[in-house]
């Protein structure tokens, strides 16, 4: 084939993929809850980043160690400290940074992990069936019916204080079971379309049949219920901090909240108490919206336009 | 005066690509007791025309311009409730998915009974019974299975009982919607014979939509073909097939494999429909037309007499 | 085509029979036995469109499927240049996935959504490790060209949503003769297209024969394209296969009363004066007494109980390399030379 052949033909590959993601992004841009849930995270994500400039100026501005010295109890806002401190004179608003930088450690982590062994399982169960299927879904099932919060509150009374990390990987092992139930449906039905049947007759094995041709189809579908994994994890993990079992070296929301009612200050400091519990409605609500736009990119049902007949 | 006129009828649907439109210019007559195929690729607009005629265009289409005029009163004009007066009692129609017109979770006569009872509430339950069992008899389903789910029912009886369900308020006008696709076929041509004998019998007039030509040669009086949301060929069943002059006709006809007469070696039609957003100057067909020349993409082909009641819109034939 | 070509048999079927069993339960015990097929004997010979004509439910998709090896048959035997295939496995079947190739029915369906033109093209050859990327890309332009899809280039880098129906099953022609199978088995590739599609699909199809000397099985349920395109017709009744021969005696002069049905029941264009009319099928189905008989008894005008009801038919000899399931079945036409009779009893008698 001609160099030129190849060019131009590379290039027609590289508009497909271009031309395929703008418009789905234009989709997910028309979608009002798109745009505000999209406009929302950015926001979080700027507060996460600028989570490392306060300490910089000013080690006083240290979310967890930093104490202003001129400060003996929690203060409301004013210059230098925006949102005011804390009892012991910490500054809120460098902790609410912090906090952003933790919800999405936490969330995209916990989620990310629960969704790639949720569609591992939800694959190999949809796929192999017969016993293997029934096997992994009786696990699931049991899994799915533990009450989440509480097992995780056990577990943390038994080993004492637990580490980000551990909270993440609970947070993980407990909420894949939803996500392998709706892949192993999604599966299931894939598997009996004609394609399939195809691709065996083209000589793929089932290794090939399950990345190469039911992977990329339920992938989206993992993508979706990743944003809305992301937001019960933000909630199971600032429910732990707030009951006094979140990881005691980082400041998250729920830690905040868990001070605020400790020191109790739960009436007198609005300052204090609003802002990251607005901060864990708002970071929940954003995800999900961002789920719902979603929704109407990957299923054009859902979309506002019929085509002609 | 003519059961149905349909005059210079053009349908639009609202797409984000801008305005398509559907249909473009149509018109026909049509006499009680009388059949029209309509017949075309997918696309070309047959079936929006069957819609605008029930009056259930999608809630992006609307139609743009023309009116369609069925006993007197004029369809187009009317608003939702007007129209669901006139659907089922004056105009019916047979779908394309006929599997899934009928509610799983009822029986079979239920349904007949309440699509009766819904417009002519007037009418009791023995009465609507007796009716259901007329039907039954009429469409030859077997007595016994009235009170059958519809899964029970075989693909050819489920056509059967929607066709008896259309014929259930004695309509003036039935569109048939690729009547028979999904069926097999000896149970397609059992249940094309029996519409045609019903057709006579009631003197109703049939619009059967199908993109199969063999389909609808057999059984309507009258063909119209479309392209490309155009009526390009019409007049009676033999003068279309036997005599088409539009190019498109004749393509259609010749790469038809057929059982009668000697083998002909099929001529298939080169290239795709044209997009129908926006608008298009000259002729639609021009582009797979063995005859065109230079003026047919510059100025719009005139629809002109043929033959007695052969219509052809081309300017070369 | 010579006649010692035509001859050479390719792919075998020998009393081959397949079961689905309909799920019991529990209180029941197992389920229902349905016959998909029927102890089938049929065979292909090289470079012919042999066409398999059945109703929906027929079993005519079945047998397709177990010809590509997608299922595995109950009974007989299948092979294929001498080489028995019936039970392969894991590498062996993938190495006879080489020669043999299948275009399903709704080409909707059997392109990965998710996957462009090129790569789904591409699958057989990256499967059975044939050539490097450039060579693939190469090949499949050249296929898709043979497929009818031309410029090529244009269509590589789509996804399957922005093509029509017909292009769609042009792109599933090209992936299945990507390798030059020397089967294809073709089920209902123009029913779920617009008819005027049809004689592209059938060009495409006839010019994989001539060119690439591709044996076809047309599986179609229209005996006016089985007349257009196949050399040989093989009619399929509820598993059964009742009637078999050169297409255009099976459609000129048919014997089995259920192709005699057929044929009434096809469209004729408004020229029904050119086919003749035969009436053989019962307007009401009869109670069948018992399934021993011949498998048609419900439906046929023609029957007679006592004979019909009670045992199979057997294999009569209607015509030359014509023969039908039927204990009415005569010949019309003169007896055909020996030799040829020799080579016609592996086909037909069960």
């Amino acid at each position: 084939m001609e160099q030129t052949t190849i060019k131009s033909l590379k290039a027609k590959r590289r508009a497909l993929w271009r031309q395929r993601f703008m418009e789905n992004w234009r989709v997910f841009l028309r979608n009002p809850l798109g745009r505000i849930g999209m406009s929302l995270l950015v926001m979080f994500g700027l507060m996460a980043i600028c989570s490392y400039i306060p300490p910089m100026i000013n080690p006083m501005y240290h979310p967890m160690t930093g104490v202003d010295p001129d400060v003996v109890s929690s203060v409301g806002p004013s210059w230098r400290h925006w949102l005011g401190t804390d009892f012991m004179g910490r500054d809120i608003f460098s902790q609410l940074l912090a906090g952003a930088r933790v919800a999405f450690l936490v969330g995209v982590s916990a989620a990310f992990m629960s969704v790639v062994l949720g569609t591992a399982v939800g694959m190999t169960a949809g796929y192999m069936g017969r016993f293997t299927d029934t096997a992994l879904m009786r696990l699931a099932d049991m899994i799915m019916v533990l009450p989440t919060l509480l097992v995780v509150l056990m577990l943390a009374a038994l080993f004492g204080k637990l580490s980000i990390w551990m909270i993440v990987l609970m947070i993980a092992l407990f909420r894949w079971p939803g996500v392998s139930r709706i892949i192993r449906a999604q599966t299931l039905s894939l598997k009996q379309r004609p394609f399939i049947d195809a691709a065996r007759v083209s000589g793929a094995g089932h290794l090939r049949i399950i990345f190469r041709h039911i992977m990329p189809n339920v992938l989206p579908l993992a993508f979706l219920y990743m944003t809305f994994r992301v937001t019960s994890a933000i909630v199971i993990e600032a429910g732990l901090a707030f009951l006094g079992f979140g990881d005691p070296g980082t400041v998250s929301w729920g830690m905040m909240l868990q001070w605020v009612w400790k020191t109790g200050h739960m009436f007198q400091a609005p300052y204090w108490l609003l802002p990251p519990g607005i901060c864990i409605s708002l970071i929940t609500l954003s995800f999900y919206m961002l789920g719902r736009a979603m929704d109407e990119v990957l299923d054009p049902r859902l979309r506002d336009e019929t085509q002609a007949g | 005066m003519a059961l149905l006129q349909v005059e210079n009828l053009g349908i639009g649907y609202q797409t984000a690509k801008g305005l398509l439109k559907a249909v473009d210019g149509v018109s026909f007559t049509l006499e009680a007791g009388r059949s029209l195929g309509l017949v075309g690729e997918s696309g070309c607009g047959k079936t929006t025309i069957g819609m605008a005629l029930m009056g259930l265009l999608p809630p992006n289409g609307r139609i743009i311009e023309g009116r369609i005029v069925l006993d007197g009163i004029e369809i187009s004009a009317l608003d939702e409730d007007e129209l669901r007066k006139v659907r089922w009692s004056k105009v019916a129609m047979i779908f394309q998915a006929a599997m899934n017109a009928l509610n799983p979770v009822k029986r079979i006569s239920a349904q007949m009974a309440e699509a009766i009872q819904v417009h002519r509430p007037e009418v009791d339950d023995s009465a609507a019974m007796e009716r259901v069992e007329g039907l039954f008899n009429l469409v030859g389903l077997p007595l016994e299975r009235l009170y059958d789910f519809p899964h029970q029912y075989s693909g050819g009886m489920k056509q059967r009982a929607i066709i008896a369900m259309a014929l259930a308020l004695n309509p003036k006008l039935i569109i048939a919607d690729e009547p028979t696709t999904a069926l097999d076929v000896i149970v397609q041509d059992q249940i094309l014979k029996e519409t045609k004998a019903l057709q006579e019998k009631f003197n109703i007039g049939i619009i059967f939509i199908s993109h199969d030509i063999s389909i609808v040669a057999d059984v309507c009086h009258d063909i119209g073909v479309m392209y490309a949301g155009q009526l390009v060929e019409m007049g009676s069943a033999k003068d279309v097939f036997f005599n088409s002059q539009h190019p498109y006709t004749q393509a259609l006809v010749s790469s038809f494999p057929t059982l009668a007469g000697p083998k002909t070696k099929l001529a298939p039609i080169p290239g795709e429909p044209p997009n129908l957003t926006g608008a298009i100057p000259g002729c639609r067909f021009c582009d797979r037309c063995p005859k065109d020349t230079a003026s047919c993409k510059l100025e719009h082909p005139k629809w002109q007499e043929v033959g007695p009641g052969h219509h052809v819109l081309c300017d070369h034939c | 085509m010579t006649e010692s070509r035509e001859n050479k048999t390719i792919l075998q079927m020998e009393g081959v029979s397949r079961f689905y069993r309909t799920r019991g339960n529990v209180f029941r015990g197992g389920g229902r036995l349905v016959v998909a097929l029927s102890k089938i004997n049929l065979s292909l010979r090289q470079g012919e469109i042999f066409g398999l004509v059945g109703e929906s439910g027929s079993g005519k998709t079945t047998c397709g499927r177990l010809i590509v090896r997608l299922e595995e048959p109950d009974e007989g035997r299948i092979t294929l240049g001498g080489e028995d295939i019936t039970h392969l496995k894991g590498k062996r079947l993938r190495e006879y996935r080489r020669q043999v190739q299948m275009v399903f029915q709704d080409p909707y369906q059997s392109l990965n959504p998710q996957v462009t033109i090129a790569d789904s093209v591409a699958e057989p050859l990256i499967t059975h490790k044939v050539g490097d990327p450039l060579d693939h890309l190469e090949r499949v332009l050249r296929v898709l060209k043979t497929a009818g899809l031309s410029p090529p280039e244009d269509y590589v880098y789509r996804f399957p949503h922005q093509l029509s129906g017909g292009q769609r099953q042009r792109v599933a022609i090209a992936r299945a003769i990507v390798l030059e199978p020397s089967l294809l088995v073709a089920d209902e590739p123009t029913s779920m297209l617009d008819a005027s599609y049809s004689a592209q699909i059938f060009e495409i199809l006839q010019g994989v024969r001539d060119k690439l000397g591709a044996t076809i099985m047309f599986i179609t349920h229209s005996m006016a394209s089985a007349r257009y395109l196949c050399d040989r017709i093989g009619v399929i009744y509820r598993g059964h296969l009742v009637e078999q021969g050169p297409a255009e005696q099976v459609i000129n002069a048919p014997k089995h009363p259920y192709t005699k049905a057929l044929i009434d029941a096809t469209p004729k264009f408004g020229r029904s004066e050119l086919v003749p009319t035969y009436g053989t099928l019962l307007a009401a189905e009869r109670p069948a007494t018992s399934s021993a008989g011949c498998p048609f008894f419900r439906r046929c005008a023609l029957a007679e109980r006592l004979l019909c009801a009670g045992s199979y038919p057997p294999w009569r000899q209607v015509g030359p390399r014509q023969v039908a399931l039927c204990h009415f079945a005569q010949e019309e036409v003169p007896p055909p030379p020996p030799a040829e009779n020799a080579a016609r009893g592996e086909t037909g008698a069960p």
